[in-house]
């Protein structure tokens, strides 16, 4: 037999971290389909569509012409990415002016309203839809302690990692499935721009999203922001420890990767800029529900990920050498995991449930894009090292895919198939 | 027929596989991606095959020959794309190889290289069942059957199930066969695939007559079982020779 002491091979643990962040991805958009194609079966979308500020120039009618809708749906993407912008910028002030606090309290705020409400809402869809009994107070006392839970563990870092992430996942899950409740074309215009924006935003040097990291990154602060980070892999050799640290910033509904690698782990440098960027953030609009309650998306940014002590510290100096100090406490080591802002999340979700109200091979098409475009903006990350969106290729992508599936693939394999001919 | 039947048909298409990712590929992540990226592979060529067809859409179902040049340019595009693959396979093994030298770990042994063929061809199997059987799938969660005029003895969602399964078997081991043939230059190997592949594809025709598929499945079968067989004993033969000489290849 062979020897059984074989070292174990890099097989074991390669593309660990990658994994690390394409399952959570995953199961966000199949909770996505899950609850499209359950709530979604008896009525047609356009029927109940919500009027939103994505709807602002043109809701649309399923009656107008191809051009009319078209014409339309530019225009609301138009006005969707200028008051992003717009709210980008004002973000960037504010957090100029130091404002930090009131960013935060804000972000806290818009959590708790999107787990409450927007969560209580398709909890009501749900029960209506399963006849599930259950009186009012239970559901509320219920609904209360899973919003009150969620924020905390989304804004104070001392939960278990795993409940955060969950909580996360379900918040980029709620909003998402809201967004798909816009009229179609308006929502693959919506889509495009806002990749399109998100280029711009995080390359041009312009870009309100550049001049955040930038002015991040002078000061040696932390932007709070909603993010999700991945479990940092624990390598198992004690050999000298490098890391490596790749972030993937979601700024202003975009996100941005960037990849960096921290040679030292005690060094007390205040110049480390690997906790510098520990900040995402993520500006997005209100969404206004028959003007009924107004959720501003724009705290979906903020979610500190490093120890508290190091968002009260002003000067870095102290905070590197406590965040360090206090990651070895927790066990944590600080290698790198990566992080992916929560806008990432939504936007792909958003993709794959439209595609899931067309039919289901486009949702697996339209995965794969997704999946794989995210994998050439790490493998772009890792090449160009520099803060890079993370939107454009995987949604552009999964764009392509979807068009190509349902024009050309559907009508291909169902000839195929329904005469029982396959390859 | 109710969500319950519908769950039955995804699993017989998928069940193995299911099992296969659960045991082998769960626990490497490479090997995960490295499914997903031949997924990815077999929809573009699906989409390029679509691309080109689409003009000829709707065939007559009368004639058979159409489709007969449908498979034979399919599985011709397909086996092009797996040599693609295995360049790209062995430039990504001489990276990890770099790699692993490195960081003081060892090579690649023989079972992670068949561990990765392994992988490639479930990913090309499960984007075969997922896109001609799963898609299909979705009226079969309602309250309704649907039967085919041309195999009327059971619900059309069986019959695609129990094809994608043979599929799946063929897909996911010839794979192994092929990226062995190509590593060891053997030729009876890489000539085995392709031809594999266009028999099982030329089977289906079957299918068109009345009733066929009464005959096309079990011998799609049996060609499924015998990739299974050529695949189990080559994969012997190798770890008993890898076995015999003490250094790894």
């Amino acid at each position: 037999m062979a020897q059984n002491q074989k070292p174990p091979s890099i097989l074991e643990t390669i593309g660990e971290e990658i994994i690390r962040i394409v399952t959570p991805v995953s199961i966000c958009m199949l909770l996505v389909v899950l609850l499209v194609t359950i709530l979604n079966s008896n009525s047609s979308d356009s029927s109940s569509s919500l009027a939103s500020m994505a709807t602002i120039a043109y809701s649309e009618n399923s009656s107008d012409s191809f051009w009319d809708k078209f014409k339309g749906a530019l225009l609301n993407s138009l006005a969707f990415v200028a008051i992003v912008t717009v709210v980008t910028f004002v973000l960037v002030l504010l957090f100029y002016f130091r404002c930090t606090k009131f960013l935060k309290i804000y972000m806290a705020f818009s959590a708790f309203i999107v787990l409450g409400f927007l969560g209580g809402e398709i909890a009501l869809f749900l029960i209506e839809k399963f006849r599930i009994p259950i009186d009012c107070i239970t559901f509320l006392v219920v609904l209360f302690n899973f919003t009150v839970v969620g924020v905390i563990s989304v804004f104070m870092s001392k939960m278990a990692i795993l409940i955060t992430q969950a909580y996360l996942v379900v918040i980029g899950m709620l909003v998402a499935y809201w967004f798909t409740r816009l009229p179609e074309w308006t929502t693959w215009a919506l889509l495009v721009a806002m990749s399109l924006y998100d280029l711009a935003a995080v390359l041009l040097p312009g870009g309100p999203l550049r001049l955040l990291v930038e002015l991040a990154i002078s000061r040696d602060e932390d932007i709070p922001a909603l993010v999700y980070e991945a479990r940092p892999v624990r390598y198992n050799d004690s050999g000298q420890r490098q890391r490596r640290m790749w972030r993937v910033r979601g700024s202003a509904g975009s996100n941005s990767v960037e990849n960096l690698n921290s040679e030292s782990n005690s060094s007390s440098n205040a110049n480390t800029v690997s906790n510098s960027m520990n900040y995402q953030n993520e500006t997005r609009l209100a969404v206004v529900e028959e003007g009924f309650h107004p959720v501003s998306v724009s705290e979906l940014a903020t979610a500190p990920l490093i120890p508290p002590s190091l968002q009260s510290t002003q000067d870095g100096q102290e905070g590197s050498s406590s965040e360090n100090l206090l990651l070895e406490g927790i066990g944590l080591g600080s290698s790198g995991a990566i992080k992916l802002g929560l806008g990432d999340f939504i936007f792909y979700s958003v993709l794959v449930g439209r595609a899931a109200m067309y039919d289901f091979m486009t949702v697996y098409a339209c995965y794969l894009a997704i999946i794989a475009g995210l994998g050439i903006t790490l493998m772009l990350l890792a090449l160009y090292q520099q803060a890079l969106p993370a939107l454009p290729v995987s949604v552009l992508l999964g764009v392509l895919f979807y068009f190509l599936t349902r024009l050309l693939l559907e009508a291909f394999i169902v000839q195929c198939s329904i005469n029982l001919i396959m390859f | 027929m109710t969500v319950a039947a519908g769950i039955g048909y995804a699993l017989l298409a998928l069940g193995p596989s299911l099992s296969l990712f659960i045991a082998v590929i769960a626990k490497k992540p490479f090997l995960i991606l490295t499914v997903l990226s031949s997924t990815l592979l077999f929809l573009v060529s699906l989409i390029v095959l679509s691309g080109v067809w689409r003009a000829f859409l709707p065939l007559k179902s009368t004639t058979w020959w159409p489709y007969g040049i449908l498979i034979i340019t399919s599985v011709g595009l397909q086996e092009v794309l797996r040599i693609l693959f295995w360049k790209v396979y062995k430039r990504l093994e001489d990276i990890l190889d770099a790699f692993a030298d490195r960081v003081s770990k060892p090579r690649l042994y023989l079972a992670d290289k068949m561990q990765i063929a392994l992988a490639g061809g479930l990913g090309h199997g499960v984007a075969h069942a997922v896109f001609f059987c799963l898609s299909l799938l979705t009226p079969a969660f309602g309250p309704a059957t649907f039967f085919v005029d041309r195999c009327s003895n059971m619900p059309f969602f069986l019959v695609s199930a129990l094809i994608s399964l043979g599929f799946v078997t063929i897909h996911t081991f010839s794979m192994v066969i092929a990226f062995n043939g190509y590593a060891e230059g053997k030729k009876t190997d890489q000539i085995f695939v392709p031809v594999v592949h266009l028999v099982a594809g030329m089977v289906t025709l079957i299918n068109l007559a009345s009733g066929g598929c009464i005959v096309g499945i079990p011998i799609l079968y049996f060609v499924a079982a015998l990739t299974l067989l050529h695949c189990g004993k080559m994969v012997l033969r190798r770890f008993t020779e890898n076995l015999s000489r003490p250094e790894s290849s």
